[in-house]
């Protein structure tokens, strides 16, 4: 069958249900183009058919014949649209990137033969680019490099040496060069498909594989506990084989009783998940600090008891509930299930080489994962070797070694051959982790001075086969020490287990807990903001309070009822994160070629951290960009950290930094007192090699380091003011976020773009979470109804509000370099921030998150 | 515009006739086999190079043919100007980039949204079984006029706007002469095992409007939760014809709804609630408010009662403004 592609005619030879995208990619070599959702809605697969853009996974193969293609690749990088990409950082993970690229590069040429340089407004944007879905949420940077682009700004080639803010693999991201681990396919690799159990609870008496390269996934106990858990994994040399012999896999099971909604779970008699003690030690854990030990009642384990002063607590709410007191909130909150949903699904591709195990994995902790290979494999940790070198997305859900590594590295071993193992939306959206759903019953109480003198949360979390939910617990970290009982719950059912999820417990609290802070400003007639700022104990905060005060969009806010159709109103949240870092992670130089090369074994899943290290050694040893090269995404090097718990960056930045002063002695002494860093003296230097360590804060941390030393807690809290304006469309229940300011304090901030771009997609993950997501399961058999991407919903740029980021950068002197984490923060109080601003408009408070339209609209009635 | 019968139709429709599913732009086919729900084989209609555009009538009516991708139909300036709520409807589903690839045709034959149906896990009317999983299960997206046995809404938006123009279906069979019927004809609200009643071999071809009316007026409105790129909870569109060449009282009203019921909708009594009246929006609640009596809902549906009686009002009012 002939085709054009990329100018270039071209003989392809596809299957009558080949999809476009697989010729191209799989034929053709052209992997910028993504299949990450396989039915046409997230828009990764996008190309221009003729001029017009595509959704390349759902188009026939055949129907290219004769019809003229166009992918990322061939751009070529020169298009406007794709300097602008990069000069607005309008892109994280990069995963997503070349089918925006695509798109908005024909909207451009649209635009521009239409318009001139006219520049086109949001509404413009998001109804072109409404086909594509960023789940880093960076849509703030593509609405800017579109109307810039479309401007004009971007028609000169800026080839000057100034990087102008972009991210270092900025340029790799929007060519569509970036190698992710769907993309790397070596010579003679085989095609893995996992078989999944469609039982929600049963024994599996026998697998019969009908001859295929196949390995066991069961547990000991050989027991399924959820409809999606893996049974066995087969492979064959194609895609089409594999799918295939997984058809053909027989699994008997023996049906068992299952429980499939927390309600039935906690009831008496109740079949159970884990039958005894030795089931339960094995329940895998939502939690990132590890789990503390709790009593289990059938499937209800907790409570976990925290508080100050519980009993005066507990005494005092019940006198005022006893006496009708007006300053007494209680209510019971809800929260969905939410999923990671990375676009890059996951992956791994393991061979074997002469007892050496490769794996490239997408992951957020290649360290974490070559030495869990080593442990399950029981190989010398030489000879295991992890590579990430770019990730698209993660949140949470790829921090472990997990079943698509465990599969692919069995079958490669049985194969004899490179296996890759890619998992389908589907998969990804039933089985890989979820932020557990919750019920949350809260109590406050305010005293005669306006201060809160108790409070009561009990947390019951929705994980699934998962224990470990850790909600009520973060009460502790916010609101001075005023008496309190906080208690978690788990109750668990046979449906998919949860994993950490960015913030994990953070985002459910502060939506019961500060949705209870405004109603109590309502009921003390004071204004929310003024409130919080007397009540918290957060000196950083201080600064942020003040701003959100003075903001317009609080001062000038409407008061009093609202009326009409389209109503305005407007929320505040606010959050804290305790300040986690890698005291272990080292940073390494060598001059290679007379560029600085530098080495951690961390990973870029879209935070930007390539571009802080670079930054780092740069400004610390005066380099050009073109002299430095940063190289992560590898398990070889010296230790890095894994790119979760908002800690990559502060454990980084300082060791970098002190590689590159011990790298700046050496060449100084060897300068001859001319600039240390010159091209000749780089030149000169070749091999030298320095190594930087993460030193320890002032006065220390508050724990000794715990997870194979990699974890220590410091110091101090992360904080955050979220103050966000919607407009609710009170006839069909539409809520419409529009204006968000994000205020956060987290020190110093090391490359500002890409920071203010993680604070945008906290944003932007938040309100997903308030309005739009929820994992569904079907009541009857416990199977995923919520597996792909018009089912889970994920927000759109059309959904994305205008938002300003406002960075406090003081208060975190005693740390090295005067920075912490901010990836959580960002997201911990913005879906609460939206149910403020939804109970300001309509005089309604939103208990159950998300706010659909159905309950917002039953809830007006 | 219409099907010519070449032998190359002619085999189409044996490839047809011996199991194969028609395939169009493919988006909704290549999801159900990217899923596992369909193994093909495919018989590829995009050969038929006479079924893409628009043709006029003598009498000033358009005749659509069913290949015509649905961005084409959106883009359309003069099928705009006669039919706004169409173009505005093609304007309003999925995304660009399923636009440029999805045709008129698809749109009005595709199979439904249901998460029971669209998951190889479950077997249901549709797919050869004989129960619903829906209806013990989370029927949310489900219909609010519960006529069939199988409980998922028809997915067509274009159909509701089509509805709406009282337009007409144009079929051939590589047989005998093309057949035209009305567009409501392509569905049965009592057959819960399928989504049209086109049997194996049969080819949609054109879709045929009547001429607009002098001073007509029409307008779409879709209620979903994200601002964009979502299927509808439910759908509407309101089309006033008004007296004396449109300055004068309703003469005629034709509403339809989607994601409602088994089939897109007409909602005869709101229509005639509405003839005669002053032509002011503020007509429209009132000539609603007996929407939700109509409907009989699942018990996860019961939201999309007043939902519909809401957005019919708000597209009556656009109407009639």
């Amino acid at each position: 069958m002939d085709t054009t592609v990329n100018g270039e005619h071209t003989t392809v030879h596809p299957a009558p249900e080949d999809a476009a995208a697989e010729t191209l990619r799989e034929e053709l070599g052209l992997t910028g183009a993504k299949i990450a959702c396989g039915q046409g809605v997230c828009g990764a697969c996008t190309v221009l058919v003729d001029g017009a853009p595509t959704a390349s996974c759902l188009l026939p193969s055949t129907a290219l014949e004769g019809r003229s293609v166009t992918t990322v690749e061939g751009l070529e990088g020169r298009h406007p649209v794709q300097r602008a990409f990069a000069a607005h950082d309008a892109l994280q993970c990069g995963y997503c990137t070349p089918g925006f690229v695509v798109e908005a590069a024909a909207f451009h040429d649209r635009w521009r033969a239409e318009h001139g340089t006219g520049a086109p407004d949001r509404a413009d944007i998001a109804d072109a680019l409404s086909g594509h879905l960023c789940r880093c949420g960076a849509y703030e940077g593509i609405y800017a490099a579109v109307a810039s682009a479309c401007a004009g700004r971007f028609d000169e080639d800026a080839s000057s040496g100034a990087d102008g803010g972009a991210r270092t693999d900025a340029e790799d991201k929007i060519t569509g060069r970036a190698r992710y681990t769907t993309d790397v396919h070596p010579e003679g690799c085989w095609e893995a498909v996992v078989v999944r159990s469609d039982r929600a609870h049963a024994r599996v008496e026998r697998i019969d594989a009908a001859g295929a390269v196949h390995v066991d996934l069961l547990p000991e106990d050989r027991t399924v506990r959820y409809a999606g858990q893996p049974v066995a994994a087969v492979a064959a040399p194609t895609r089409a084989g594999a799918r295939q012999a997984a058809a053909r896999v027989r699994v008997d099971y023996r049906d068992l009783p299952a429980v499939l909604d927390t309600g039935t779970a906690a009831t008496p008699g109740a079949p159970l998940v884990y039958a005894d003690k030795e089931e339960r030690s094995a329940a895998p854990s939502s939690n990132e600090g590890g789990t503390a030990p709790a009593p289990w009642r059938g499937n209800r384990r907790g409570p976990l008891n925290l508080g100050f002063r519980r009993g005066t607590a507990v005494k005092r709410l019940n006198d005022a509930h006893a006496r009708g007191d007006r300053l007494l909130f209680s209510a019971e909150f809800s929260t969905a299930v939410q999923v990671h949903t990375p676009l890059e699904p996951h992956a791994c591709v393991a061979r074997w080489e002469g007892g050496d195990l490769y794996l490239n994995v997408s992951t957020q902790y290649v360290r974490g994962v070559a030495r869990e290979a080593a442990e399950h494999w029981d190989l010398d940790p030489e000879r295991v070797h992890v590579r990430a070198e770019h990730v698209g997305g993660g949140f949470g859900a790829k921090s472990a070694l997990s079943t698509e590594s465990i599969a692919a590295v069995e079958l490669s071993r049985l194969a004899g051959a490179p296996v890759r193992l890619v998992f389908d939306r589907s998969e990804e959206l039933t089985d890989t982790g979820n932020r557990p759903g919750t019920r949350t019953r809260l109590a406050m109480l305010a005293d005669e001075k306006g201060d809160l003198s108790a409070l009561s949360i009990d947390t019951w979390g929705d994980g699934g086969v998962s224990i470990g939910s850790a909600v009520a617990v973060h009460g502790m970290l916010i609101y001075g020490r005023a008496p309190r009982r906080l208690r978690d719950f788990d109750v668990v059912t046979h449906r998919p287990p949860g994993l950490p999820f960015r913030g994990p417990g953070g985002p459910p609290l502060a939506w019961a807990l500060e949705q209870a802070v405004d109603e109590m400003a309502l009921r003390l007639g004071e204004d929310p903001i003024a409130l919080r700022q007397r009540w918290d104990g957060n000196p950083k905060r201080a600064a942020l309070y003040e701003r959100a005060a003075a903001l317009p969009m609080w001062r000038d806010r409407e008061r009093g009822a609202r009326t009409g159709r389209f109503r305005r109103g407007v929320g505040v949240a606010v959050s804290n994160w305790p300040y986690l870092l890698d005291p272990s992670a080292q940073v390494e130089l060598v001059v290679e070629d007379g560029c600085v090369v530098v080495r951690t074994s961390t990973q870029d899943i879209g935070t930007g951290v390539r571009t802080v290290l670079a930054r780092v050694v740069r400004e610390e040893l005066d380099l050009d960009a073109d002299q430095v090269r940063v190289e992560t995404g590898d398990s070889g090097p010296v230790p890095g950290p894994g790119s979760f718990g908002s800690r990559t960056t502060t454990s980084v930045a300082p060791a970098a930094a002190d590689a590159a002063r011990r790298l700046g002695e050496r060449l100084r002494a060897s300068a001859d007192g001319g600039p240390a860093a010159s091209r000749e003296n780089l030149k000169a230097a070749e091999g030298l090699r320095t190594t930087g360590t993460r030193a320890r804060d002032r006065r220390g941390f508050l724990s000794p380091p715990f997870n194979n030393a990699e974890m220590a807690l410091g110091r101090g809290l992360a904080g955050a003011v979220h103050v966000m304006e919607v407009e609710v469309d009170t006839r069909l229940g539409r809520v419409r976020p529009l204006h968000c300011w994000a205020g956060i304090a987290a020190g110093r901030i090391y490359a500002d773009r890409q920071a203010r771009n993680q604070a945008h997609g906290g944003v932007v993950q938040g309100i997903g979470y308030a309005l739009y997501e929820q994992r569904v399961t079907d009541p009857v058999t416990g199977r995923t109804l919520s597996d792909n991407l018009e089912d889970y919903r994920l927000p759109g740029i059309g959904d994305a509000p205008e938002i300003e980021v406002y960075f406090h950068e003081e208060g975190w002197e005693h740390v090295p370099g005067g920075g912490v984490g901010l990836g959580e923060v960002s997201t911990v109080g913005v879906a609460a921030s939206v149910a403020n601003a939804v109970r300001d408009a309509v005089g309604r408070r939103p208990l159950d998150l998300p706010v659909r339209p159905d309950r917002l609209l039953e809830g007006l009635r | 515009m219409s099907i010519v019968s070449t032998d190359e139709f002619a085999r189409l429709t044996e490839e047809l006739r011996s199991g194969a599913e028609a395939r169009a732009g493919g988006t909704d086919t290549m999801a159900r086999l990217r899923a596992g729900l369909d193994a093909g084989p495919f018989a590829d209609l995009g050969g038929l190079e006479e079924l893409r555009g628009v043709a006029w009538g003598p009498n000033g009516g358009a005749r659509i043919g069913a290949l015509t991708t649905v961005a084409d139909v959106a883009a359309d300036p003069v099928l705009g100007a006669a039919y706004p709520a169409l173009t505005a409807t093609a304007r309003a589903l999925a995304t660009p980039q399923i636009r440029n690839a999805a045709t008129l045709g698809g749109n009005l034959l595709q199979r439904n949204r249901c998460w029971y149906f669209r998951n190889p896990e479950f077997s249901c009317h549709q797919d050869g079984g004989d129960s619903c999983p829906a209806r013990a299960g989370d029927h949310r997206g489900g219909v609010a006029f519960d006529t069939s046995p199988c409980a998922a809404p028809h997915a067509s938006s274009l159909a509701v706007a089509l509805l709406a123009y009282d337009a007409r279906a144009e079929t051939a069979d590589g047989r005998s002469d093309p057949v035209q019927r009305p567009l409501r004809e392509l569905y049965d609200a009592a057959d819960g095992t399928r989504d049209h009643v086109l049997e194996p071999g049969e080819v949609l071809g054109v879709i045929e409007l009547p001429a607009p009316e002098p001073g007509e007026t029409a307008a779409y409105v879709r209620a979903t939760a994200r601002s964009r790129a979502e299927w509808p909870l439910v759908e509407a569109v309101a089309r006033v014809v008004r007296e004396d060449g449109g300055s004068g009282r309703v003469a005629r009203v034709a509403v339809a709804a989607g994601a409602v019921a088994r089939t897109p909708l007409r909602l005869g009594e709101v229509e005639s609630a509405l003839e005669g009246a002053p032509a002011d929006p503020s007509e429209a609640a009132k000539a609603v408010e007996g929407l939700p009596g109509q409907c009989s809902p699942l018990p996860g549906t019961r939201y999309k009662t007043t939902l519909l009686r809401d957005t019919v009002r708000d597209a009556l009012e656009r109407a009639l403004a």
